[in-house]
């Protein structure tokens, strides 16, 4: 029986190292590893959440209580939160208004940093909804007039705007009322809407979308340098709330 | 002793010169793309586009499928930002070089009154031939324009102008699988918009 040493054979023809235990192959694979770890931290703990980038929010030229114009381009550069309604809904139609109306008043609690808050309530009966009206049921419902509008514009374009832009149902009934999804939108200064409230799904409490647009206020004062490239990974991995 | 420390100094100067190279060269390419632009993350198909074009015919969003379009809101008699947007637009065409191929300019006009399809083709050809205009009837440039965020009103100017369109004037970038990626704001350079186009190409 023959004992053959390996290592006694190799001599003079030296085996090459495998690749596993290069010096290189060990520093690349532990630079993987980490990366591939802090992924998942990352998206595990989600350090930073953003609201989603959802879609565009549709261009408009509407009319507001006063009677003045008011266009999406006037409200670019602000985080506006809108509802859709009419001044015909009354008990038992779910106005969305008094949770508007709770949020409006303890917007104060979120910093928004230099950014402007406004809350938009569009009417989708311009029919019946002229400005004295719309007037009427904003002083009802506390809104200013300033940071709080009601506004509607033409028929024709309710449907454009409403429906297919912020996708928000609504339909006039044979009596004249309407049946509609009482939403609440959140649309960021670029003009992109960042949060969909909707009844049928979940109910808007006041306090989820306080905390969205404190999350918003947070992406907008940190979301520059290095730490905006965080708040990119966060959109990255749908770091969302 | 002095072959040691020679071997020392040739091993720091070769882990500086590898160090260098390692952030000037290696680094920056693993670097992640920073859009200049505002990315959207629809998971729903870009809002339909079924307009005339400036050839003459009808065409909408599906049929640049396997490119990257670049839709642009504006009107022929534009005094300021639309000329100014289409030439930013076509350095960052050429910038591009053969890539370019790819990419669809396409301007909508927000004047459909006078921009019929023959006079959008003689503008945009002044800016690039690729360029394609799009018009319809104004219920239709209307909802297209709302949908995608865009706002547009007829207002007074002059008698050498007659009347002015307000507009809209971002870029919005449909990528090749047809969904809304980019917003690009007006005062974007030609390399910002090359580069985020190079990126989705």
């Amino acid at each position: 029986m023959t004992i053959t040493d390996t290592r006694v054979e190799s001599i003079g023809a030296p085996v090459p190292r495998p690749l596993t235990r290069r010096p290189w192959f060990l520093v690349a694979a532990a630079f993987g590893v980490l990366l591939v770890l802090g992924a998942l931290w990352f998206k595990i703990f989600e350090p930073i959440q953003v609201l989603p980038r959802i879609r565009l929010a549709p261009g408009f030229s509407l009319t507001d209580q006063s009677g003045a114009q008011v266009t999406s381009e006037d409200l670019r550069g602000s985080v506006v939160l809108y509802t859709f309604t009419y001044a015909g809904c009354e008990e038992p139609c779910q106005a969305p208004e008094p949770t508007m109306a709770a949020i409006r008043n303890r917007i104060g609690e979120v910093d928004l940093g230099e950014t402007a808050v406004r809350f938009v309530t569009i009417s989708f009966d311009p029919e019946n909804d002229t400005p004295e009206v719309l007037n009427a049921r904003a002083g009802a419902m506390g809104a200013d007039g300033d940071q709080w509008i009601y506004a509607t514009g033409a028929e024709s374009l309710m449907k454009p705007i409403i429906g297919s832009g912020f996708k928000t149902y609504f339909e006039r009934r044979d009596d004249g009322s309407f049946a509609f999804d009482p939403a609440l939108i959140l649309v960021d200064g670029w003009g992109v809407v960042r949060g969909e409230y909707r009844y049928q799904t979940r109910s808007p409490d006041t306090e989820r979308v306080l905390n969205h647009i404190g999350i918003l206020g947070d992406e907008i004062r940190n979301s520059h340098g290095v730490t905006g490239l965080a708040y990119e990974a966060a959109h990255f991995f749908l770091c969302y709330p | 002793m002095n072959q040691r420390l020679r071997t020392l100094a040739l091993a720091l100067v070769a882990g500086i010169a590898l160090a260098v190279l390692l952030v000037v060269v290696v680094l920056p390419r693993f670097r992640p793309h920073v859009f200049s632009g505002t990315v959207i993350q629809s998971q729903t198909p870009a809002p339909t586009v079924d307009l005339i074009t400036s050839t003459g015919e009808r065409a909408s969003l599906g049929d640049f499928e396997d490119q990257v379009v670049v839709l642009y809101f504006g009107y022929t008699f534009c005094p300021d930002v639309c000329p100014t947007t289409l030439s930013t637009l076509k350095k960052a065409m050429d910038k591009l070089g053969s890539s370019s191929d790819d990419v669809q300019v396409i301007m909508v006009s927000v004047d459909p009154e006078r921009d019929s399809p023959e006079i959008l083709d003689d503008y945009l050809g002044f800016f690039d031939p690729r360029f394609l205009g799009m018009t319809g009837t104004e219920a239709e440039i209307a909802e297209v324009a709302t949908v995608y965020g865009v706002f547009f009103q007829a207002e007074e100017g002059s008698v050498d102008t007659g009347y002015l369109v307000s507009h809209t004037a971002n870029l919005m970038v449909v990528d090749r699988e047809g969904h809304l990626k980019l917003i690009i704001p007006p005062d974007a350079t030609a390399d910002q918009i090359a580069d985020d186009l190079d990126y989705l190409l």
